[in-house]
């Protein structure tokens, strides 16, 4: 109070007026709202900082910002020295994690964070060794400053600093990619919240730190205006401050004492006259704030290549004898530090991160301090006041920094009316406690709007995995929809060739009968020959006419022997498998294979006079009798065989097993719908092979019977 | 005379042409009311109600020929807004959820899975990854809770287990509401 240099009557009149009504305050700053709670910051400004005291054991929670947990790069047992690296990840928004003093790795496991839950957390347990043996310069800076900003980010985020006033949301991700997007660079030094200093104390000690940081961000982001806001109870911060940042572009503006002054959008507008639309950054209107411990990280980062492994912390309250400030190591924990306070009475209950008005009760007092842990409050529970019913006073509503309705916020959330509460922006709502302060009905109006807010988010999450699951289920349907046409299409396909087959056979048995006097065995020969010279195209007809029926019997005995070391399950299930996977094969198959169908059928007839109706193969074989058919059919055989093996040769096929072929040429006709060339080619290979298989399958049979 | 049963005529047909062009141009695809109510059904596809499926459900309700009060996971508060969107009597639930308050998923003891893909066909959101004698496993975070894998598990392997609570997805619990009275005798009882 006794720094700002001169006040103007309007200012006296109203300090004057704030002893019969202190609410009078608030027409001196420019934001509405707010409260003038008792600060208390006496108690722990009182006792020296603390800056040697480093503890046995450290727990540091594997995340401690906004974002996603890192993974832990180091194992069980490693010794690590002070600002080493030990966990980092790049899978998303995070900050790394550095040791916070040397020591021995003894435990990753599940502890319990500083969170309102109480849940646990996944956390690396470091036994320091007391020496505090440090690497310099951990993150080889050469101590200039970077002029770019994505340097700066860079180096921010290697450097592991989050936004150190509470929010925990990492540095870098704060910062534009471009320079020249900020206008004003702010530095907030207004610590609002009852009871802690520790902001006030790192102003007083380091305030050569926190100007400097401020010039580096300043420089390499190209800001121009760079204000620091300071509320009016911390003298010596300004004056230290003011110290600092002389013949600097940075200027200290001294604000009125009121809560919530430290408040992002409060502060900004205090300091730059801009009020905060709801649903934007403050980088959307050209602000960049950040608290002052986050700046003094900066420097030492930049500067000393220091990451950020301690912080100053308040450790205050009305239950401890001897509150004071600690530049405290980051996984410390709550209870020994507030054991080194002296507690009046045993910690028998809760400890409170942060201050009396946004504090969170934890639900063990064995919890580490992490990055955002600015206080530790040690509060004796009073009698809590009754909550009274809502008189629907409104002191809530003038007391609100943000201009939200608190009671309308209480109704609908006290009835479960979300959509509603949501419609009146409790969102925007920053919890600052001022409503439940003022609340004459001592109602916990805060807790009211945190609860609303987790269930508003709940709903959200549930309706997006709603509409996930419903457009799984209709992917699905539609999956079997495709699936079950397709299937009828296969069968459709297969029907159809049956049909084809069945009316070739009867086509070709009419064209049969018109040149009975040809003679049988050439005829199908000469028939055969052809249809493989089309079948392959270039391939010439491997006709053997020197072969003498003797060498024919034998090839065709060879075959036999072939056939019956097979199985005669996989002679016929291999052709079949291929017509069902290829719908279009079989057709040519089944054309070629009722061909040579006829031409046999029609031979037997010749020789035997059997009835000409279109008899099944196995019924047509069995009719014949005769040596004649026996020895047309081992010349066909024989021949077949002859030509597939000069193919294999061909193709460079080391097995002449003539039952491998047709699994072979299913390879190539994969490509059907690919290329028509291919495709035909193809067709016409997978023909011969299943023309071949049927035909040898059925020489071997009808022999088999002869003999 | 004439002239005003011309004009009468010319708009009529001018209105005419408006509204067969409007009932072209602003054609609504599907049932605008199976639609709605299929928006507010949970899409749990667990098939409780005895249709395959919440669509299927959202349909039948929207023709009128289905009872409001067959969607288990909905519970009453679904029942409540599928009647204000059918005009119809809300009728009291016949079955409650077991626990509305916890989302369950499905997890698959992956040492005795087998390999069947039975659960896999099951699932009506496609959330069970696994091939023939390939050990299963489900995506936790497109389970919808709906239990259709276990019955089909040959060898129980499936167990509903509620979702894992984090400090991202834990919640703020309610402040006991009820501490106060809304109307309150004065001087107030102790």
């Amino acid at each position: 109070m006794t720094t700002t240099p001169t006040r103007t009557f309007k200012q006296k009149l109203i300090l004057g007026l704030s002893k019969l009504y202190p609410m009078a305050k608030r027409a001196l700053y420019r934001f509405h709202g707010g409260v003038f709670p008792r600060y208390n910051k006496e108690l722990s400004l009182s006792h020296p900082l603390i800056t040697d005291f480093i503890p046995k054991t450290l727990v540091l929670p594997l995340q401690q910002h906004v974002g996603v947990i890192t993974e832990p790069l180091v194992t069980l047992g490693d010794l690590v020295l002070k600002n080493q690296l030990l966990a980092n990840t790049e899978k998303g928004l995070a900050a790394p994690i550095h040791a916070p003093t040397s020591g021995k790795i003894v435990a990753i496991e599940e502890r319990t964070l500083p969170h309102a839950s109480g849940l646990s957390g996944l956390s690396i347990i470091l036994e320091s060794d007391q020496k505090d043996q440090a690497i310099e310069n951990s993150l080889d800076v050469d101590g200039s400053i970077p002029e770019m900003p994505d340097k700066l980010k860079a180096l921010i985020h290697r450097a592991g600093i989050v936004g150190m006033g509470g929010a925990g949301f990492p540095t870098f991700a704060k910062i534009p990619s471009q320079k020249g997007q900020i206008k004003y660079l702010l530095i907030n030094g207004a610590e609002c919240e009852p009871f802690i200093t520790c902001d006030d104390v790192l102003m007083q000690t380091r305030a050569n730190d926190i100007v400097q940081g401020a010039l580096i961000v300043a420089q390499s982001l190209g800001i121009e205006h760079i204000l620091c806001g300071i509320e009016d109870n911390k003298g010596k911060a300004i004056k230290a401050m003011q110290k600092a940042a002389k013949d600097t572009n940075v200027q200290i503006k001294v604000v009125v004492t009121a809560y919530p002054m430290g408040g992002q959008t409060q502060l900004t507008q205090e300091l730059t006259g801009i009020e905060l639309p709801a649903h934007t950054h403050a980088i959307d209107v050209g602000v960049l704030m950040m608290n002052v411990a986050t700046f003094a990280a900066i420097y030492q980062a930049v500067i000393h290549g220091n990451p950020l492994t301690s912080r100053y912390v308040t450790v205050s309250g009305l239950g401890l004898n001897h509150p004071f400030n600690i530049d405290a190591r980051l996984g410390s924990s709550f209870k020994e530090l507030a054991l080194l306070a002296e507690p009046k009475t045993p910690l028998t209950y809760p400890l409170i991160k942060g201050g009396p008005m946004m504090g969170i009760e934890m639900q063990s007092n064995d919890v580490p301090i992490i990055k955002t842990t600015n206080c530790i409050l040690a509060t004796p529970p009073e009698p809590m006041e009754e909550p009274m019913p809502c008189i629907r006073c409104g002191e809530c509503m003038d007391a609100c920094p943000i201009n939200l309705l608190p009671q309308q916020l209480y109704w609908h959330s006290r009835s479960h009316e979300f959509d509603k509460v949501e419609e009146l922006k409790v969102f925007d709502c920053i919890e600052c406690g001022c409503c439940s302060f003022v609340c004459p009905s001592h109602i916990p109006l805060v807790q009211y709007y945190r609860f609303a807010k987790s269930e508003i988010k709940h709903i959200k999450q549930e309706e997006a995995t709603a509409e996930l699951a419903k457009k799984r289920h209709e992917f699905r349907q539609e999956r079997l929809e495709r699936e079950k046409k397709e299937r009828e299409d296969r069968i459709r396909a297969k029907k159809e060739a049956v049909k084809q087959k069945a009316a070739q056979k009867a086509s070709a048995e009419t064209t049969e009968t018109e040149k009975p006097k040809a003679n049988a065995a050439a005829a199908a020969a000469a028939r055969a020959a052809k249809a493989r010279a089309a079948k392959n195209g270039k391939e010439t007809p491997p006709a053997e006419p020197k072969l003498s029926a003797r060498d024919r019997a034998i090839a065709a005995a060879k075959k036999r022997t072939d056939a019956a070391s097979k199985p005669t399950e996989s002679n016929t299930t291999t052709p079949t498998k291929k017509q069902k996977d290829k719908p279009k094969d079989p057709k040519a198959a089944a054309m070629a294979a009722a061909k040579k169908r006829a031409a046999k059928a029609a031979k037997e007839k010749h020789s035997t006079q059997a009835d000409a109706t279109a008899s099944t193969e196995t019924d047509a074989t069995d009719t014949t009798d005769t040596m004649k058919d026996k020895r047309a059919a081992a010349v066909e055989a024989a021949r077949q065989k002859a030509a597939e093996k000069k193919r294999a040769k061909q193709s460079e096929q080391p097995e002449n097993d003539s039952l491998e072929t047709p699994s072979v040429a299913t390879k190539p006709s994969d490509e059907t719908t690919a290329t028509p060339n291919k495709a035909s080619d193809a067709k016409r290979k997978a023909a011969m092979a299943a023309a071949k298989a049927r035909a040898k399958k059925q020489q071997s049979k009808t022999t088999e019977e002869k003999t | 005379m004439i002239s005003a049963i011309l004009i009468f005529l010319a708009l009529a047909i001018l209105f005419g042409i408006l509204l067969g062009y409007a009932s072209v141009r602003f054609k609504i695809e599907g049932n605008p009311v199976a639609e709605q109510i299929d928006n507010v059904l949970p899409q749990t596809q667990c098939g409780q109600c005895g249709f395959p499926g919440c669509k299927p459900y959202a349909e039948a309700l929207a023709k009128g020929e289905s009872e409001v009060n067959l969607c288990v996971p909905g519970g009453h508060e679904v029942m409540i807004q599928i009647s204000e969107i059918t005009h119809r009597e809300p009728k009291e639930m016949e079955a409650e959820p077991e626990n509305i308050a916890q989302k369950i998923v499905a997890k698959i003891d992956e040492d005795i899975c087998i390999g069947c893909v039975h659960c896999i066909k099951a699932c009506p959101v496609d959330a069970i990854l696994g091939a023939t004698k390939m050990m299963h496993t489900v995506i936790e975070s497109e389970c919808t809770g709906c239990e259709k894998c276990i019955p089909v598990c040959p060898v129980d392997c499936i167990a509903m287990i509620p979702e894992e609570v984090t400090p991202q997805t834990w919640g703020w619990p309610e402040p006991t509401p009820q501490e106060a009275p809304l109307i309150q005798t004065f001087p107030p009882k102790d």
